[in-house]
C-alpha cells in the first residue's frame, strides 16, 4: 500500500514538475541576479565609504563577509542553472515552506534594498532625523574617559562626558575647544544660538542617538541647519534650554565638508 | 483504489490552491493597509517627503546592511546541517533521563544553528525517530536562540551586557520550563499529530515515509544542495527581515518620540507591545537583535528582552508550522506558556531591576 503510494506520489511529482519548470527557471535566474546585485551594491557601499553612514566602523568587516557570501550563493546558483540542474534540485527534503515556488512578490521584496540603495543618494542622519530628542548627556560605555589627554582634540562626545563626570561645570570656564558637528536648531532657540550636533551609534543607525553642545554666535543665522562646521572657541557656563550648562563661545567658525565618519562611536 | 486516490489528490490540490490564494490575498490586504497608514503618518510629520524618504532609507539600509551577514551565515549553516547531519545522529546522543534530556534539548541548538523556521521540520523528523516529546519541545523553543550565530549577532547589537545575558538565560529558563511541564504532564499520543508519531506508537508515520531513508550524502552533492537550500532560505527569510526592518525604520522615522515613549515607558504596556511586535514580525532569530535595537532608546529593557526571548519561540510563521506537528491543544500551550513566562520575566525586570 505504502509502496504504491510512493510511486503514485512520484509520478504526480514529475508532472507537476514540468509545469513549473519554466517558471521556476526564470525565478532562479532572477534570484541569481538579485544575489549578484546585492553583492555589487555592498561592494559599492564599502568602497565608496558610504558604509560609514550606516554602521559602526568596527563592524565593517561583516559587510565584507556579506559580499563573500552573496557571491558564493550567486555563483553556485548560476552554476546550477548553467549545468541544467536549474530549480530541479532535490524536492525530497521535508521543509514545510514551499521550496521552489516563491511568489514574484517575495522576490520583489528582496529587491527593495537594492532599489532604495541605488536610487536614493546615501546620506548620514542629519538634523531632520533628530526628532526633538537631542541630548546633552553623553552616551557612555561604562565609565569611559576621553582617550587623548589633549582637550583640543576632544570631540563633542568627549566634552559632554567630561561635563557629565565633573562635579562643577564652571571649572571648564575659559577652556579652549575645537569641535566639529552639524548645525542643529530648534524653533525655541534664540536667534544667536545653535547646537553643534553629532549622532552616536554603537552598532548601527538603529541605535543612533543625537548629542550636541550649544554654541553662541551673533551671526548664527548664517549657518543653515545640517551644515557641517568646525567651531573653535572657549567655554562659558550659561543658560540653555532651562539648564545651566557650558556654552561654546566661538573665536572662529569654519564651514567644512561632511567628515568621512559622520557618526561618533562611544 | 487508484481512482479514489486520484480524486483525493485532486481535492487536496484544489484545497492547497485555495489556501495559497487566501494567503496571497492576505498579504495584499496587509500591504495596502500598511501603505495607507504610512501615507497618513508621512503627511502628519510636516516635513517634506524627500527628507523623510532619505531618513527612512538610511535607517532601513542601516538595519539591513548590519543584519544581512548573519542571515546569510544562518542559512548557510542550516543548509549544511540539513545535508550532512541526520536526525539519527541526534537521536543517538539524547539521554534517557527526562530532566537531563530536557537540558540536552535546550543546547541542541548548537548542533542545529537554524532559524526558527527550520526547527520544526527537524523536530518532526526527530519525533519520528522516537525522540521524547518534552525534549523536542525544549529544543523547539530554545534552538532558535541557543546557537552561535544568534549569540554573535546579539553581541554585535547590544554588546556584552544584560541584554545578551538575559536573552540566553531567559530563553533557557522558559524552554526548559515548558519542556518540563510536558515531561511531567503529557502523554505523547495526546501531544503529537498522528503523522508525527512513530509507527510503533500508533502513528501512521506518513511523514517519515514521504522522505526516503536518509543516507549521508556525498560531499560535493551535499555541498551543492546545502548552497541551493541556503539560496532558497535566504529569499524566504530575507523578506521577513526586510519587512521587519522597514517597519522598524518607519516607526523611528514617522512616529513621534512622544508616542514611542508612551508605548515604551510603561513596565507592563511596553512588554505587551513588544510581544505583539514579536509575534507579527516573524523575523529570523539570527537578526532580530538589530530590529530590537531600533527601540532601545524608547522601550524598557525588560520589554526588549521579552521581544528577544518570545519572538524566536512563537510567531505567525512558526505557529502555522506547529500545527503540522502538534495537536491543536498542544499548540495553544506552546503559545500561551512561553508568552506568559517571557512576559512575566520582562515585567518583573522592569519593576525590580534598574538597568
Amino acid at each position: 500500500m505504502q509502496a504504491t503510494d510512493h510511486l503514485h506520489d512520484h509520478a504526480h511529482h514529475e508532472h507537476h514538475h514540468e509545469h513549473n519548470h519554466a517558471r521556476a527557471n526564470a525565478q532562479a535566474w532572477l534570484r541569481t541576479g538579485l544575489l549578484f546585485g546585492l553583492a555589487f551594491y555592498f561592494i559599492y557601499v564599502i568602497v565608496s565609504g558610504n558604509l560609514a553612514n550606516y554602521i559602526n566602523a568596527r563592524f565593517a568587516w561583516l559587510s565584507v563577509v556579506a559580499v563573500a557570501l552573496f557571491l558564493l550563493l550567486g555563483l553556485s546558483g548560476a552554476l546550477d542553472l548553467l549545468r541544467g540542474r536549474g530549480a530541479d534540485h532535490d524536492h525530497h527534503h521535508d521543509h514545510d515552506h514551499a521550496h521552489g515556488s516563491l511568489s514574484w512578490t517575495a522576490l520583489g521584496i528582496i529587491a527593495i534594498p537594492l532599489v532604495l540603495g541605488t536610487l536614493i543618494p546615501s546620506r548620514p542622519l542629519g538634523s531632520a532625523a533628530v526628532g526633538g530628542s537631542i541630548s546633552l548627556n553623553a552616551v557612555s560605555a561604562a565609565g569611559a574617559q576621553p582617550f587623548t589627554s589633549d582637550p583640543l582634540k576632544w570631540n563633542v562626545l568627549d566634552w559632554l562626558r567630561a561635563f557629565n563626570n565633573s562635579g562643577d561645570v564652571s571649572s571648564f570656564n575659559g577652556k579652549q575647544a575645537d569641535v566639529i558637528g552639524f548645525v542643529y536648531r530648534e524653533a525655541a532657540f534664540p536667534g544667536d544660538q545653535f547646537m553643534a550636533a553629532r549622532f552616536t551609534i554603537s552598532c548601527c543607525v538603529a541605535d543612533a542617538g543625537a548629542i550636541g553642545v550649544p554654541v553662541q554666535w551673533e551671526a548664527a543665522a548664517d549657518y543653515p541647519a545640517d551644515t557641517w562646521v568646525r567651531v573653535q572657541g572657549t567655554w562659558q557656563v550659561g543658560e540653555f534650554r532651562g539648564d545651566t550648562v557650558p556654552i561654546l563661545h566661538p573665536t572662529n567658525i569654519d564651514q567644512i565638508d561632511q567628515p568621512d565618519h559622520p557618526y561618533l562611536y562611544p | 483504489m487508484q481512482v479514489t486516490e486520484g480524486y483525493r489528490m485532486q481535492a487536496a490540490a484544489a484545497d492547497a490552491d485555495v489556501k495559497k490564494w487566501l494567503r496571497r490575498s492576505l498579504w495584499w490586504i496587509v500591504a495596502l493597509a500598511v501603505a495607507a497608514v504610512l501615507l497618513a503618518a508621512i503627511l502628519g510629520t510636516g516635513q517634506d517627503a524627500g527628507t523623510i524618504l532619505s531618513i527612512f532609507s538610511t535607517r532601513f539600509l542601516g538595519i539591513f546592511i548590519e543584519a544581512v551577514p548573519f542571515l546569510l551565515l544562518g542559512t548557510l549553516v542550516s543548509g549544511v546541517i540539513d545535508s550532512f547531519l541526520t536526525p539519527d545522529d541526534i537521536a543517538r546522543i539524547v539521554p534517557r533521563n527526562p530532566v537531563l534530556a530536557t537540558i540536552v534539548g535546550a543546547f541542541m541548538g548548537f548542533a542545529f544553528p537554524v532559524c526558527e523556521c527550520g526547527v520544526v521540520p527537524v523536530v518532526r523528523r526527530l519525533f519520528n525517530k522516537g525522540l521524547p516529546t518534552w525534549v523536542g519541545i525544549t529544543f523547539l523553543l530554545a534552538a532558535p536562540v541557543i546557537n552561535p550565530v544568534v549569540f554573535v549577532s546579539t553581541y554585535v547589537a547590544f554588546g556584552f551586557g544584560p541584554v545578551l545575558v538575559g536573552r540566553i538565560v531567559g530563553t533557557l529558563v522558559v524552554a526548559i520550563g515548558v519542556g518540563l511541564v510536558f515531561a511531567l504532564g503529557a502523554r505523547t499520543q495526546d501531544v503529537l499529530q498522528p503523522g508525527a508519531l512513530m509507527p510503533a506508537m500508533g502513528g501512521d508515520g506518513t511523514i517519515a515515509l514521504s522522505r526516503p531513508q536518509t543516507l549521508r550524502k556525498p560531499l560535493r552533492a551535499g555541498l551543492r544542495d546545502a548552497l541551493a537550500n541556503a539560496n532558497h532560505e535566504f529569499f524566504e527569510m530575507g523578506r521577513y527581515l526586510i519587512i521587519g526592518s522597514m517597519l522598524a525604520a518607519a516607526m523611528q522615522t514617522l512616529v513621534s518620540q512622544d508616542v514611542l515613549l508612551a508605548l515604551g515607558r510603561g513596565p507592563v504596556v511596553s512588554v505587551g507591545v513588544m510581544i505583539l511586535l514579536a509575534f507579527l514580525l516573524s523575523v529570523c532569530s539570527t537578526v532580530d537583535a538589530f530590529l530590537a535595537l531600533a527601540f532601545v532608546g524608547t522601550f524598557t529593557t525588560g520589554s526588549i528582552l521579552t521581544f528577544l526571548t518570545f519572538g524566536p519561540m512563537v510567531d505567525i510563521k512558526s505557529t502555522l508550522m506547529f500545527l503540522g506537528v502538534f495537536k491543536r491543544r498542544t499548540v495553544v500551550y506552546l503559545i500561551v506558556l512561553p508568552l506568559l513566562m517571557t512576559a512575566l520575566i520582562g515585567i518583573w525586570l522592569n519593576l525590580n531591576v534598574a538597568f
